[in-house]
């Protein structure tokens, strides 16, 4: 029996080997071949249009001729530039009403509707409507919203004071509010992913809380509130990423007037201008902005910490 | 004052969702509703009723103007990206998800890591690209932009989906000698069903909405999409607010309506951004 086998098996093994390693092979082929797809928006799409950005952001290019390095100057123009100043105002003020406001109604939105009120599922399905929109109409819409003339904000306004003569959208303190307004209400991407992770709660957690007879406030403050800060916390990154790339709802309705300037119109701008260069400074601004907003919310919210 | 309470917390509760309701829909309803108007009834106020309701502002678009070119061009440009998409990131999320080889977790990363570059970052390098391949102001130049879209979130979706599948299928189908594309095509394709609807939709209504470099990469009116329309209302109708809400309404009711057939698919799209972070 022994003799047998040890006889027969190196030869069977070996053709069996062979076959394994002859599928691995042909396994690995097709996996990078199905790889290939994907690697080639990546690579055109992403990786050299970031290189590009990075590497040209330090020269002076206007896409015809060849970049000439400048080393620094276009940023030091930019930041000299007093609509990227008022642009890096606007942007920390829209960041901190994003973060504070909208996703505070988000949440509070959320919390209402977790506890299923008469209507919340209606509530619930209208209030994505906004956000299933192209925010071009939306802007469209809120730009003859606050018409002076025919909008009804003003027509409302004037029950009150019959006088109010206000363009929302063209003077200076007014048009920064009317931009606000098109989104600071319109959470509903924040309300659905906080009670997601609501319902994710265990049970357990909810009657150990009634046991130790906490009241509703105690358990919204302490529970709830602390258990979703991963929800709240993307919701925070979310909000503040779409303020950095927020250009539709400025470009259709003041166009950067009444002191409402954000850097993707200055980059837009540029690039009509073959300003090549330096419409890439502005981008790498936006990407380093970007990431500086995901870690200050990250380390603020701690949300690497597992949270049960 | 235990009851007083309650009913002050129910107020507040009814009244942020009616406050909720009010914004969501009630600027669109009054977009709707001056489209059936006079330009005159407009100008006399928003709160006016109009006195008769007919589709003349509509029935003058479609005529006048193509907004049936642009209806279609932007069906085009947002059904045709957003199925190679949903093909193209389903394979390299199945062999992500399925297989070990060399690079598997680099390639993931880099998939993943692209949501944190902000939407307009890419502006000048996607415009040269285009216009180098001489696709400016065509439908194609749009599209082949609009296939990089949803890179981050579908790999992430779509990962997770073919995860869930059960990897015995795969044994099994092996052992029965199927080949790789096989495998993928019968067996892993349909139960991932779920997962491309999610980011299907997701690509779907982002396109369909997008506006920026739609705005950006056509020139003609032959190419133009519903979104980028937006922009011309002022010149097209030289102050005929009717026609300007008709226009509007003709924007904005498909995406409603898309929403409306498909509400579970789009919450579900919606809420899986969560994933960023």
């Amino acid at each position: 029996m022994r003799g047998q086998t040890a006889s027969e098996l190196p030869g069977r093994a070996l053709g069996k080997f062979k076959s394994i390693k002859n599928h691995r092979k042909i396994t690995l082929f097709w996996i990078y071949v199905f790889l290939i797809p994907s690697l080639a928006i990546f690579l055109l799409f992403y990786l050299m249009p970031i290189l590009t950005v990075l590497i040209t952001s330090f020269t002076e290019w206007d896409g015809f001729n060849t970049p000439k390095f400048i080393g620094l100057d276009n940023y030091i123009k930019l930041f000299k530039s007093s609509v990227f100043l008022e642009s890096l105002r606007n942007l920390l003020g829209w960041s901190i009403i994003a973060a504070t406001v909208h996703v505070g109604y988000g949440v509070l939105v959320a919390f209402i509707l977790f506890r299923k009120p008469f209507g919340w599922k209606i509530t619930q399905t209208v209030f994505m409507i906004p956000n299933v929109i192209s925010v071009a109409a939306w802007a469209m819409i809120y730009k003859y919203f606050f018409r002076n003339d025919i909008g009804i904000l003003n027509t409302f306004l004037r029950i009150f004071n019959p006088n109010i003569q206000i363009n929302w959208f063209f003077e200076a303190p007014y048009a920064f509010w009317a931009i606000t307004l098109t989104w600071v209400f319109y959470a509903v991407v924040v309300t659905l992913i906080v009670m997601g992770d609501m319902m994710a709660i265990p049970q357990s957690v909810h009657e150990a809380a009634i046991v130790d007879g906490a009241n509703s406030w105690q358990m919204t403050w302490r529970i709830h509130l602390p258990l979703c800060r991963n929800a709240i916390g993307t919701g925070v990154i979310a909000s503040v990423t779409a303020r950095i790339a927020m250009y539709e709802s400025i470009f259709l309705t003041t166009n950067g007037a009444g002191n409402t300037m954000n850097i993707p119109v200055i980059l837009v701008r540029s690039v009509m201008d073959s300003n090549y260069g330096y419409a890439n400074t502005n981008a790498v601004i936006m990407l380093i902005v970007g990431i500086l907003s995901l870690w200050i919310v990250n380390k603020a919210f701690r949300m690497n910490e597992r949270i049960y | 004052m235990n009851i007083i309470k309650k009913i002050l917390s129910r107020l507040f509760m009814y009244f942020i969702m009616l406050f909720t309701i009010t914004i969501s829909i009630f600027p669109i309803l009054w977009v709707i509703m001056s489209s059936f108007k006079t330009n005159g009834e407009i100008m006399s106020g928003p709160f006016v009723l109009p006195a008769e309701v007919n589709f003349n502002a509509y029935v003058y678009l479609f005529q006048k103007y193509d907004f049936l070119t642009f209806t279609i061009n932007s069906l085009l440009v947002s059904f045709i990206p957003t199925l190679l998409s949903v093909l193209f990131f389903s394979m390299g999320a199945y062999v992500i998800a399925k297989y070990d080889f060399p690079g598997k977790n680099l390639f993931f990363g880099l998939f993943v890591v692209t949501l944190l570059v902000p939407a307009h970052s890419r502006t000048q390098p996607i415009f040269s690209l285009i216009t180098n391949l001489n696709l400016y102001n065509t439908k194609t130049g749009l599209a082949l932009v609009y296939l990089s879209g949803g890179l981050a979130m579908s790999m992430f979706i779509l990962k997770n989906t073919f995860q869930s599948i059960p990897n015995e299928l795969n044994d099994a189908a092996y052992l029965d000698g199927a080949s790789f594309i096989r495998t993928f095509f019968t067996i892993n394709l349909p139960l991932a069903k779920n997962g491309m609807i999610t980011s299907g939709v997701l690509m779907f209504l982002a396109n369909w909405n997008e506006f920026y470099y739609a705005n950006l990469l056509i020139s003609s009116s032959a190419n133009r999409t519903l979104p980028v329309v937006t922009i011309l209302f002022n010149s097209m109708f030289s102050y005929n607010y009717t026609n300007t809400f008709a226009a509007l309404t003709v924007v904005v009711l498909p995406g409603i309506i898309f929403y409306g057939l498909a509400q579970r698919q789009v919450q579900e799209s919606l809420a899986s951004t969560s994933v960023k972070g």
